[in-house]
């Protein structure tokens, strides 16, 4: 998998591509976790190009999300591919965490 | 690989063989022409089975394989799933009781949760030493 980072402004953005599983997840949980420690409070996730995830992948933006909240930071999920999206509804992530369907939509939220 | 319609493969105890059964359902989702949607689908309840066998199965350090068989019927797909490891049945956990909120929200049963949603049929037995796992998902082709 690879992780494109971009900072624009005050945000963060994270570009996935490939797939996030239990391989993959590890060293994009470090990347995230690693920037937030740096002070990284707006965080989008761009699941554009990112084609498959699996109850790894949600692991890790759940903790993510977590960690955001106590740093009183947002997290941002934007993009996603149609069975991606379903993922999140079966898991009932999508209940609590903010997904839409444009970059433009996730940057209206900062 | 394949004879009328039926694919099988093994794959062993290491978490880098996802990406080698990723490789595997992508030629057998295009032999089939199954839609993306069904191939990832079955895809994420495979990783998530596969998953957890490689994670609990296995009390030795020795190598073993998970063998894979993937067969069709008119539009139902069947897979079959077979591992050495200790007796151990996903299919009678309790589903989680799903979040509303991100405090209450905890990740354990997971993705079993996701394979029971996915697929239209999970039955579990026991033969000998073996666990078997049969699937069941009526496809959805291109």
């Amino acid at each position: 998998m690879e992780i494109i980072e971009l900072k624009q402004g005050k945000v963060s953005t994270f570009k996935l591509q490939g797939r996030l599983d239990s391989n993959t997840s590890q060293s994009f949980e470090k990347r995230l976790l690693d920037a937030i420690s740096d002070g990284i409070k707006n965080v989008i996730i761009d699941f554009k190009d990112l084609d498959y995830i699996s109850s790894a992948g949600l692991r890790v933006i759940l903790k993510a999300t977590k960690t955001l909240k106590r740093e009183d930071g947002k997290i941002m999920l934007c993009s996603m591919q149609d069975y991606v999206k379903e993922v999140f509804e079966i898991a009932g992530f999508d209940s609590f965490l903010p997904i839409v369907p444009t970059m433009d939509d996730a940057l209206k939220a900062f | 690989m394949n004879t009328s319609n039926t694919f099988s493969f093994e794959l062993r105890n290491h978490l880098s063989e996802l990406t080698n059964l990723g490789e595997k359902l992508e030629s057998v989702g295009s032999a089939l022409g199954l839609s993306r949607r069904c191939l990832f689908e079955i895809n994420l309840a495979l990783d998530e089975l596969f998953t957890n066998i490689i994670s609990y199965g296995f009390q030795d350090q020795s190598e073993h394989f998970i063998r894979v068989s993937i067969s069709t019927d008119c539009n139902v797909l069947t897979v079959v799933l077979e591992d050495d490891g200790i007796a151990f049945n996903p299919v009678d956990r309790i589903p989680p009781e799903l979040p509303c909120t991100l405090d209450e929200c905890k990740v354990g049963g997971l993705g079993i949760h996701l394979v029971k949603n996915l697929m239209d049929e999970v039955a579990y037995q026991r033969r000998a030493h073996t666990n078997v796992l049969t699937l069941k998902k009526t496809i959805e082709k291109t």
